[in-house]
């Protein structure tokens, strides 16, 4: 099957990638890597009258050092995540997530950004982004600003990135010899998590001075369980610990009901990834 | 793999004849012939679950370049007859289940096809809908007959004091799920019409996948007008039936309708996987309402098996649920029946053991239930109802030895090391064993012909019979070879084409029992003629000999399946770690492409048991899972270790060949084997299948405590 017919537009500029967006034609949609807007496409799930590939934009994929946190561009692939080594000192957990996604094919052409502004409530990534605290860096018309990760998904498949912007980098702090995690729960292999748990957490002696943990399809967005890190943070590392401080995983959630499983099935499954996700992390 | 005495060629392996032209690619399908200027079909479907076209559009799509033609109820050829409501296809305006055809698009490309088809605008008068199987009986309809003839309920004895009085009673209700055919070939078909010089001198040449080329003409012949000599329908390969390609579908009709208006040019069409969850046949959901009385040593006094299920308000199928619990075990008091719901849904038809597989799910279960209140082995249970005769015909079995399965299986399996519900712990995970009976009617069809002919020295083998992948190919190859007294190499076999002599359907398991007779009497026939050493071009033919003996029996298949399920404590996950099936099938003609079909079979049921289910969306009537991301059919990570093997019991009372039909009974018995085992794993009996984990893990909860990391479930 093939898509409806578009135009295409391929801007070697942000300025040009941006007019683009802002002109008259009746539907845009940004092409990053294409893994979730060309099957949409293709089931003519969609039909955009223009599609603006960002695969010719410089500077747009790519880790560098930014201090204290490592700037990773949009269009950096889920592979270039999982062997970058930046990512692997000071965010290991990104890591971890993306060697999960779907399979390598869609890995080597998924972009972070991608993943990020398609914001699928099963999707990986932003679980993690919320875990790690990551900043968004959206360009629009009025130029760059600042958004947080946890302002950042709005609502199903919806985020802070308006239709006239694009997301050029996600700014992660530095997680330096923290421990994660990220227990996924799926059907098959490659399919999309019926729920997901990140964890990350900073030690010390043996006790627990920092622990962030991000859910994935446990509501119309990514959210952080934090019942879980209130109860655990100053706590020891230890099974049983965690196994309690894991059973408010599904605290104050209402998750989806769908085929692969009711809503008290995902609050059980919360519980019992979150304490496998914490204890993997903790190396306990 | 069971080693059977070397009576003659068949009975040896042999590579599959056909195998390496599906290899190479060169075995054409239906969709792959070669046809001159071929134009392509695609569908316009309702979307509404019931209703009228008010107002349909077609301009746009007919201004669009490469279009061919445009077919609506509005301009479609009208057919000679439109009793059976599947096959009145764009004849009117009603819509009576969500997907059906209300029209097509012929176009040069099949992309310009589809394109076009969504230009098309179409405006309904919706009426409202029910597509939801209800779980009472109120008000459904008692069908006249079940599917293959059997009556829709029958009774024995005083049933209702047998329950009243029994000692130990099961009273559950087991439910299935609706299941969608997926072969892995779509159906296909490509439709020429030649219209003649007028007069009822028209004529059809579709290229279809189908599992019998001779009921697609004999089925399609009145619909469309012509008489059957004037459709020719070829189907040399068919990648994968279930059951869903034993009848021509609307889809036939709609091509046939097609290529009238494409002034002689082929009509390509093949459904895509979403199509084929509407269009071409599906498993009724089922609820059965079980009830076994027994005395306090487990002998049953009664058996009760009472099925809700639905069919579609325009064309009635009965699936057959409880005819296996007619004949399987004894008791003096016995009560079946089956209630319909017609609702607005797609048809349902044939999926691979209609009527015994959700059934003996149902019955089998309730069976391990019983085991357990009669504080027996379930194979003991099953061993103290055996029954001597069927106790439905009261006929002798022409061969049952349910028993020796069992007691195979159970020494092969390790059955002696089941322990109680939820005793066996591997790691997190709680293992157990199950297991089931299985049946299957062993079906002779007559009414097909076979020839043989003697061509530049090799004896060539015709009849109009297929191979839908389960080795037609190669066993009836075999079977002519023993019979003549050659190497299999000496022989040609024809099939897949109504020029051929007249077959029977492949279904029912009654390919090689029908086919392979049939064409042992026809070598008879030309040994008789024409002797060891005939002359280039002779030929002789016979019908499907009669069995005189067969109507004193009753002729079933038996197997005895078992299974073990690990079952995730935290999690509810279930993996199989192992099956075993062992049959009581009669002759075996090839050993490996016997093995494929019946592991094949119990990978199906193991299928039912766990994971497929479709999904119905009660607002709309539609399936919403309906695709392979949220269909599950196991892939091989879901199988593991996997065996079938087969006592050497030949059948002559059944048919004069000995066998009895290998390609459904796999299924039969394998879901409740897998649920029984489920429940011997986890002490969680879940009776509405699949058995997914959402459910042992809500079920659990309701009849256990027990957190995640206290590790039980």
């Amino acid at each position: 099957m093939i898509p409806a017919a578009f135009d295409y537009l391929a801007p070697t500029s942000i300025e040009e990638a941006l007019a683009a967006l802002s002109s008259d034609a009746d539907e845009v949609k940004v092409l990053a890597g294409g893994q979730s807007l060309i099957p949409v496409l293709r089931l003519r799930l969609a039909a955009p009258t223009l599609v603006v590939d960002l695969g010719r934009l410089p500077d747009l994929a790519g880790v560098r050092d930014d201090g204290g946190a490592i700037l990773i561009g949009a269009m950096t692939t889920h592979d270039e995540l999982t062997r970058e080594p930046l990512v692997s000192e000071h965010a290991t957990l990104l890591a971890k997530v993306a060697q999960t996604v779907a399979d390598p094919q869609v890995r080597h052409r998924g972009t972070f950004g991608g993943a990020l502004v398609h914001a699928d409530p099963a999707g990986d990534f932003p679980a993690a982004a919320l875990a790690l605290d990551a900043e968004m860096t959206i360009v629009g018309p009025s130029g760059p600003r600042t958004v947080p990760a946890a302002e950042f998904f709005t609502d199903l498949f919806t985020t802070a990135v308006s239709e006239d912007e694009i997301l050029t980098a996600v700014r992660v702090p530095k997680h330096t010899g923290w421990g994660s995690h990220y227990e996924k729960f799926h059907r098959s292999a490659q399919m999309w998590s019926i729920v997901g748990v990140a964890a990350t957490v900073r030690l010390d002696g043996g006790t627990v001075v920092e622990v962030k943990v991000g859910l994935t399809n446990m509501a119309s967005t990514a959210i952080r369980a934090a019942a879980v890190e209130q109860q655990l943070v100053g706590q020891p590392a230890a099974p049983e610990v965690i196994a309690s401080a894991a059973e408010r995983a599904a605290d104050g959630t209402s998750p989806p009901t769908d085929v692969n499983g009711d809503a008290d099935y995902r609050q059980h499954l919360a519980k019992v990834l979150t304490r496998r996700a914490l204890i993997t992390a903790c190396g306990c | 793999m069971t080693d059977l005495p070397a009576s003659g060629i068949h009975g040896h392996p042999h590579r599959r004849i056909d195998g390496r032209a599906k290899v190479l690619g060169t075995a054409t399908y239906a969709f792959e012939q070669d046809v001159d200027a071929a134009t392509y079909l695609y569908p316009l479907q309702a979307t509404i679950a019931r209703g009228r076209v008010r107002r349909i559009d077609t301009s746009a799509a007919e201004a669009l370049d490469g279009v061919v033609a445009v077919l609506t109820h509005l301009n479609a050829p009208r057919l000679a007859d439109t009793d059976d409501k599947e096959y009145a296809v764009c004849q009117s305006d009603e819509v009576a289940f969500r997907g059906q055809f209300i029209g097509a698009v012929v176009a040069e490309t099949q992309e310009v096809a589809r394109h076009a088809a969504s230009l098309v605008s179409v405006e309904y008068d919706e009426q409202p809908h029910q597509v939801v199987l209800p779980d009472d009986d109120k008000g459904l309809d008692d069908p006249d007959e079940v599917n293959a003839g059997y009556p829709s309920d029958t009774a024995q004895g005083d049933v209702g004091a047998a329950l009243a009085d029994a000692e130990r009673l099961v009273d559950e209700t087991y439910s299935t799920p609706m299941e969608h055919n997926n072969p892995m070939e779509p159906h296909t078909s490509v439709a020429i019409w030649s219209a003649g010089s007028g007069d009822g001198d028209a004529s059809l040449l579709l290229y279809d996948s189908t599992q019998g080329v001779h009921s697609v003409r004999r089925t399609l012949a009145p619909v469309l007008g012509l008489k059957p000599e004037r459709i020719r329908v070829v189907s040399p390969y068919v990648g994968g039936g279930f059951g869903s390609k034993g009848l021509p579908h609307a889809h036939n009709v709609l091509v046939a309708l097609a290529a009238q208006l494409t002034g002689g040019r082929p009509v390509k069409f093949a459904l895509t996987r979403q199509q084929m969850f509407t269009l071409v046949g599906y498993r009724t959901p089922t609820i059965q309402r079980i009830r076994l009385a027994a005395d306090g040593d487990g002998r049953l006094t009664g058996i009760c098996h009472d099925v809700i299920e639905q069919t579609s308000r325009i064309k009635e199928f009965a699936e057959q649920t409880a005819t296996a619990t007619r004949m399987m075990y004894a008791a003096p008091n016995r009560r079946t029946s089956h209630r319909l719901a017609r609702l607005d849904v797609p048809i349902p038809s044939w999926m691979r053991a209609p009527g015994e597989a959700p059934g003996m799910a149902g019955l089998e279960m309730a069976m391990d239930e019983l085991a357990e209140r009669c504080s027996l082995d379930p194979i003991e249970l099953r061993v103290r109802n055996e029954p001597d005769i069927d106790p439905d015909s009261g006929k002798r079995w022409s061969g049952r030895h349910l028993v020796e399965c069992f007691r195979t299986g159970a020494e092969r399996f390790g059955w002696a090391d089941r322990g109680e519900p939820g005793a066996r712990r591997d790691g997190d995970w709680l293992v157990g064993l199950g297991v089931a009976s299985s049946t299957y009617p062993a079906f002779t069809m007559r009414g097909s012909t076979a020839e043989i002919a003697y061509v530049d020295g090799r004896y060539v083998v015709r009849i109009g019979a297929s191979d839908i992948g389960t080795g037609t190919w190669t066993t009836l190859s075999q079977i002519a070879a023993e019979a003549l007294g050659v190497e299999v190499e000496g022989v040609r076999l024809e099939l897949g084409d109504t020029d051929l002599p007249m077959a029977t359907v492949e279904g029912g398991s009654s390919g090689m029992a029908s086919w392979g007779s049939t064409v042992v009497a026809a070598v008879d026939a030309f040994r008789d003629r024409h002797g060891k050493d005939p002359e280039e071009g002779a030929t002789a033919r016979a019908e499907t000999p009669e069995h005189a003996d067969r109507k004193k029996y009753a002729t079933h298949s038996f197997g005895a399946i078992f299974a073990e399920a690990a079952v995730h404590a935290d999690t509810g996950e279930v993996r199989v770690r192992r099956m075993l099936g062992v049959f009581d099938v009669g002759r075996i003609v090839n050993p490996p492409t016997a093995r494929s079909q019946l592991v094949g079979g119990m990978i199906f049921g193991l299928s039912m048991a766990l994971f497929e289910h479709s999904v119905m969306d009660a607002r709309t009537g539609h399936v919403v899972n309906h695709d392979f991301a949220e269909y599950h059919i196991p892939v091989n990570a879901d199988i593991a270790d996997l065996d079938a093997i087969w006592l050497d019991h030949e059948d002559t009372n059944a048919n004069s060949l000995g066998a009895k039909g290998i390609g459904e009974i796999g299924t039969v018995g394998s879901p409740a084997a897998v649920a029984n085992a489920v429940y011997n794993a986890s002490g969680v009996r879940i009776r509405d299948l699949p058995i997914t984990p959402d459910k042992l893990i809500a079920q659990s909860g309701s009849t256990k405590t027990g957190s995640p990391q206290s590790g039980h479930m």
